[in-house]
């Protein structure tokens, strides 16, 4: 008995998985008993279709990653421009008003000369302000409207103002998809960015670092591992959201299910190929995800996840 | 070796600092100390420029430094700083911590940064714990190992915003110690901090400040024994209470 429960105490994590998947699969199989379990699957028509729907999915794998890395680099500089702080007009003409006391007090160089240096911080605020308030509008179009709506938009959008490329649907989806998710990303990447502590950032700079080198050394390095989940999330989501290519005349599972929906039969087998094949894929993606974020955690920082045995006492770390 | 003349900083409609002055000789250790909202934080801050002054001169070294012409970066590296909350970065090791700036700032080669590092990390009592991450430290080591970041940048003066401040009472002596030591050796410091043990023993000045302005100045005998404006003395008999 002791020893039976000491090799349960010792291997648990691995009956705790195995019993997680008994329970997974065992309603899976449940459900689908309810529905074909009178009449029985038609293996016949699984083994000859799913090829067909191995090659759709591959071809959402292909516009979800290339849109994904597209909408990386939109989110990162529209996350980056909607943290800059714009300079309240207040604030710009006081310090204008100080360098002229400077200049009064200190005339050196040309009266154009300061003109000058006035008309350019100007224009360098007013495009800070500027393109800090389309990068906000930006967001908040992608985020309020339905991705549906503007996969149709970008599809409306070829056909009328460039009509040669009507015909490659994939490129046309890779492009909405890009969009969207870098309205997405962006938001993902201001979190990151804001979460670090400023005090990092003022550290930085004590020890003379530039804003461009603080934000490379210090500040991305944290902010990245910060969101590693919520751009897991991201993906997988861009990943689903990638059936609704079909609109463009791209061959996505939904495709193949509308079509074949006639085939009254057999549409249970088809959800069953399609479901089977997306969660390969998505719990193969996030347990990948799960190691990056092990290997890349952060020493001693944020909560770790307990994994030892109850009742084994854990030596203190030494001081 | 720092002179600060007649500064001014507002934030918003909060008038910070209204016109600041003094002198710090070099090899000099100076103790500012002052109730909460005083602006010795900000004052600090001015000196490396972290903060920008509204109007007046910092020099450094005899260099008007907040002015045109002259990078911010550059003067921040003849400055150290160590702050309230540590502020080590969190993503990196001790060693790491300290060499950061000597490799990405200063363009020092890998193994020679980490040779001076670890002499640093030494240097403050901390070379068993080079490879230990900041969360896996406590106040008084990651503090300490704050002001061997600072160090590395060979800074000509070294500014201190209560570093003793966030600390665990236990962990104030190490912290303390470190810096009694670097003031015996010399380095010119700017220190806030309500140690009164350590003002007595290192400062060789003391500024009383208030409402952002300097209410008076003297050795420590003179703040602590013989304050002669009424603020002072109440602030004094607070916090020797």
């Amino acid at each position: 008995m002791g020893k039976v429960r000491k090799f349960l105490r010792e291997r648990w994590r691995y009956f705790d998985a195995a019993l997680a998947l008994l329970v997974i699969v065992g309603s899976l199989v449940y459900i689908y008993d309810l529905l074909v379990g009178s009449r029985g699957l038609d293996v016949a028509y699984v083994t000859r279709h799913y090829p067909l729907y191995l090659h759709a999915v591959f071809t959402n794998v292909y516009a979800t990653t290339i849109a994904f890395i597209v909408g990386m680099a939109i989110g990162i500089s529209v996350g980056w421009l909607r943290t800059a702080k714009t300079v309240p007009l207040a604030k710009f003409a006081a310090s204008m008003r100080v360098e002229k006391r400077e200049r009064q007090e200190n005339p050196t160089g040309s009266e154009e000369g300061r003109r000058f240096l006035v008309v350019l911080s100007l224009l360098w605020y007013g495009t800070k302000y500027v393109v800090r308030r389309i990068g906000d509008g930006f967001v908040e179009i992608i985020r309020g409207t339905p991705l549906y709506v503007q996969i149709l938009f970008a599809s409306s959008f070829f056909i009328v103002f460039l009509p040669q490329y009507v015909g490659e649907g994939i490129l046309i989806g890779i492009i909405a998809l890009a969009i969207n998710t870098g309205g997405y990303q962006a938001e993902i990447f201001r979190a990151g960015l804001q979460t670090v502590h400023s005090g990092q950032i003022e550290a930085a700079r004590a020890i003379g670092f530039s804003r461009l080198k603080a934000m490379r050394y210090v500040i991305l390095p944290q902010a990245l591992r910060l969101i590693i989940p919520p751009l897991t999330n991201e993906y997988i989501g861009l990943f689903k959201a990638s059936t609704f290519l079909f609109v463009l005349g791209v061959q996505t599972e939904i495709s193949y299910i509308a079509q074949h929906e006639g085939f009254a039969g057999d549409v249970f087998e088809i959800f069953a190929i399609v479901t089977a094949i997306f969660l390969a894929i998505t719990v193969t993606l996030s347990l990948i995800v799960q190691t990056l974020e092990k290997r890349f955690r952060i020493p001693g920082l944020g909560i770790e996840q307990i994994r030892r045995p109850r009742g084994v006492a854990v030596a203190p770390r030494a001081a | 070796m720092i002179r600060v003349e007649d500064i001014q900083k507002h934030f918003g409609a909060l008038h910070v600092l209204r016109g600041i002055t003094f002198d710090v000789k070099k090899g000099e250790a100076i103790v500012i100390i002052g109730p909460s909202g005083s602006g010795k934080s900000t004052l600090l801050r001015c000196v490396n420029l972290l903060v920008e002054p509204d109007a007046g001169k910092v020099f450094i070294d005899g260099v008007h430094v907040n002015r045109h012409g002259i990078r911010h970066e550059w003067v921040r590296q003849q400055v150290g700083m160590v702050f309230q909350s540590f502020n080590l970065f969190t993503h990196l090791s001790a060693i790491e911590n300290v060499t950061l700036g000597l490799t990405r700032v200063k363009g020092m080669p890998h193994d020679q940064a980490v040779e001076k590092a670890r002499k640093l990390l030494a240097r403050v009592g901390l070379a068993a714990k080079e490879s230990a991450y900041p969360a896996e430290l406590s106040g008084g080591q990651q503090q300490r190992v704050a002001i061997a970041r600072a160090l590395a940048m060979d800074p000509k003066a070294m500014l201190f915003d209560e570093p003793t401040s966030a600390l665990d009472p236990e962990y104030i002596r190490e912290v303390l110690d470190v810096m009694t030591a670097l003031a015996r050796e010399g380095m010119t410091m700017i220190v806030v901090t309500h140690e009164m043990g350590f003002a007595s023993n290192v400062a060789s000045r003391i500024l009383f400040m208030d409402a952002g302005k300097i209410i008076e100045e003297g050795t420590a005998e003179d703040i602590f024994q013989r304050p002669k404006e009424d603020r002072t003395r109440a602030f004094v008999s607070k916090i020797l209470r």
